[in-house]
């Protein structure tokens, strides 16, 4: 495993802590949420209207409660995901609210399309969960949307997958569904199945629904990303240091809300901040300072000892073209490279989290594989320094018919599953670009695809729970 | 007995297991089985298995080659035992002299190219590397060759590939073989400008090309 690398000094790291601490002492933040007001007048931080002000031993006492790492369970063992310390967990994207397609077009996404993406995620070598709200399904109505996504999620794949953030009611609904798969709240407590995602209302604020559903998690046993998004220029300042500070500031609060409900709760340091355009205002994800973030905020969680998220294969083109794969590659290599554990929107996203692409999909999935060889490092055992190869070929020879080379090339070379590596003119018989063999091999992958066998008597359990709450 | 030992080479072949091909061959020998069964039943039906799979892309190009020179081991013993026994070894899908042009000295490429020819059922005479014209040709005329390919990855030496061609024609001998071309900065325009039989990007696209051209 290769080591992970640092943007920061220690120095800068304490810089950036005590500026939050500052923030949240002399300009404190607001929490639209009274049983949450109630949770830090209990713990004697200072409560006027909805503005909290926070002590400096407060927030870091609270902060040390937050376990280093935690297991999140799933339906197969097998696909059991340890987050935090070295380990990485890849997922697709989360909450765009249209599907491009390949031939340029774009549209709402639906639950077909949520169904799909959580298979591709299944299937999936690189993918390490099934992650939540992959596509909005906006055939289905707001109310029920909720329990259809985690139906889906526990049917299509038996890896892990995120519960709903959508306040207290699809917070609850979430642990009953999920709680029916693992045989009950006390289990669940015990042993983590959900893990959610809960932003903060930048800057210095959360607001009702991600209070009530980061609350009930707590309570619950479940972990949370708390997680905040700063657009530099806009809803922070233009300055990375001061947009380092002010994202610290509400993800340190959140992470003290959740250990003061329930001392221990898994929590995940998460950041997605980005800039504003200067030029039009829109949020820019594929960018530089998008990168510069994401490596930042995996070692500030470090500093704290909590596992950290960012986002993934992120980027501002609108199709699936060049700009798309080198912004993505970009973000998520720094993502990967620094140590970020949990990494959002790893697959699939384009348009500033706007939209979902299935060919995007899988070349993002493709980018996950090289990375997760590349960090990989190297391998310095006997194979390794293949001395004996080298000296059995000598000079002028070549290795291709050593057995070191048949038995050492699937260790330590990875075949692409998308990348095209043949010659020109073999090429040229079809003259794919990428997006076009990516939208051959989704179909192919998906119509290979047989979903984990569900018990019987817990699917209806399900069906039942979702029937009686949609009446 | 004899049956299980063809299946034994053949699986060697398919191992890439020279070691074991070896073995396997002085053993028929010694027991004087029968060497063209040995060679039919055992390396030839093995080599097919191991082409069988690189089309279907599930073995890779150290797999071929290895098979590909356990192939060479098991004929370098049995082809002399099958000579000295006046017998006749049955037919390969043809015979290609192989070598890399005067000048040139790279071989990977011509070496992968051998070895696909192999695995596809092709008697492969490998001449190494900076061969003259007329030694492409002698030994062609000494194997009754059915193709001369020729490799060149220097822009400098691939003028040798047409030296070939032009050698052929001066010694009234064109119509005898067809000539290959290929290596790095070749093209089929350039094939075509030299008057070369056949030009082919990779190994297995120069296969498939020798399949077509010889009717296999």
């Amino acid at each position: 495993m290769l080591p992970k690398y640092n943007v920061l000094t220690q120095e800068q790291v304490e810089i950036i802590h005590n500026e939050s601490i500052k923030i949240l002492e002399e300009v404190g933040m607001d929490f639209d949420y009274e049983p949450a007001l109630e949770v830090f007048r209990a713990q004697g931080q200072k409560v006027e209207g909805n503005r909290v002000h926070f002590t400096r031993e407060f927030i870091e006492a609270k902060v040390k409660l937050a376990p280093a790492e935690f297991t999140l369970h799933a339906r197969n063992p097998e696909h059991n995901l340890v987050c935090g310390g070295e380990n990485i967990i890849y997922m697709p994207g989360y909450g765009a609210p249209f599907i491009q397609l390949a031939d340029g077009t774009r549209r709402k996404s639906t639950m077909q399309d949520y169904d799909n993406i959580v298979k591709l995620a299944g299937a999936s070598k690189n993918l390490h969960m099934t992650g939540g709200t992959v596509a909005e399904p906006q055939d289905i109505p707001d109310e029920i949307r909720h329990l259809k996504m985690i139906y889906s999620s526990i049917k299509n794949s038996d890896k892990c997958f995120m519960g709903s953030a959508e306040g207290r009611e699809r917070a609850e609904d979430s642990i009953e569904m999920v709680s029916h798969l693992f045989g009950g709240k006390e289990v669940i407590k015990e042993k983590p199945v959900l893990i959610s995602l809960i932003n903060s209302l930048t800057p210095l604020k959360y607001d009702e629904r991600m209070l009530g559903a980061l609350m009930v998690y707590a309570e619950a046993g479940q972990a949370v990303v708390i997680a905040s998004l700063v657009m530099a220029g806009s809803t922070g300042p233009a300055a990375l240091v001061g947009t380092l500070a002010l994202q610290n500031a509400e993800v340190l609060a959140g992470i003290a809300l959740a250990q003061s409900i329930n001392p221990g709760t898994p929590v995940v340091y998460g950041s997605t901040s980005a800039l504003s355009d200067m030029r039009n205002g829109s949020l820019s994800i594929g960018s530089p300072e998008c990168a510069l973030f994401i490596s930042a905020s995996a070692q500030i969680a470090r500093f704290y000892d909590v596992p950290s998220r960012s986002g993934g294969g992120l980027n501002d083109a609108k199709i699936v073209d060049a700009q798309a794969g080198y912004e993505s590659m970009m973000t998520l290599m720094a993502a990967s490279v620094t140590g970020i554990n949990f990494v959002l929107h790893t697959a699939g996203i384009l348009q500033y989290f706007m939209a979902i692409s299935y060919e995007k999909f899988m070349m993002d999935d493709e980018m996950a594989g090289m990375l997760l060889h590349y960090m990989k490092g190297f391998n310095f055992d006997e194979d390794g320094l293949a001395f004996d190869a080298i000296a059995k070929v000598g000079p002028g020879g070549h290795f291709l018919t050593q057995k070191h080379t048949r038995k050492n090339h699937k260790k330590e070379f990875r075949t692409p599953q998308l990348s095209d590596r043949s010659a020109y003119e073999a090429w040229s018989k079809e003259s794919l670009d990428t997006n076009q063999r990516a939208h051959k091999q989704w179909q192919e992958v998906l119509a290979n695809y047989v979903p984990p066998v569900l018990d019987e008597s817990i699917d209806q359990k399900l069906l039942e729970f979702i029937a009686n709450r949609a009446k | 007995m004899s049956e299980a030992v063809f299946a034994e080479l053949k699986q060697a072949i398919i191992d890439g297991d020279e070691d074991i091909v070896e073995e396997l061959s002085n053993k028929v020998i010694d027991e004087s089985i029968n060497p063209v069964d040995a060679v039919q039943l055992g390396l030839i039906k093995g080599i097919e298995v191991v082409g069988e799979l690189w089309k279907a892309g599930e073995v890779f190009l150290p797999d071929v080659m290895m098979s590909a020179e356990a192939m060479k081991v098991g004929l370098g013993l049995l082809e002399p035992e099958i000579a000295k026994l006046g017998m006749s070894q049955g037919e390969a899908k043809g015979r290609i002299v192989l070598g890399t042009v005067e000048g040139d000295i790279h071989d990977i490429g011509k070496n992968i190219t051998g070895a696909m020819f192999t695995a596809a059922g092709y008697k492969v005479f490998d001449v190494g590397t900076d061969i003259k014209a007329k030694d492409f040709v002698s030994k062609a005329q000494e194997v009754g060759a059915d193709i001369i390919g020729a490799s060149a990855l220097l822009t400098t030496t691939m003028s040798a590939q047409k030296e070939i061609i032009d050698y052929l024609k001066e010694h009234n001998l064109r119509d005898q073989f067809k000539v290959f071309i290929g290596g790095g900065p070749t093209s089929q325009l350039f094939a075509d400008e030299i008057g070369a039989d056949g030009w082919a990007e990779s190994a297995d696209q120069a296969v498939a090309l020798a399949d077509r051209m010889l009717g296999k």
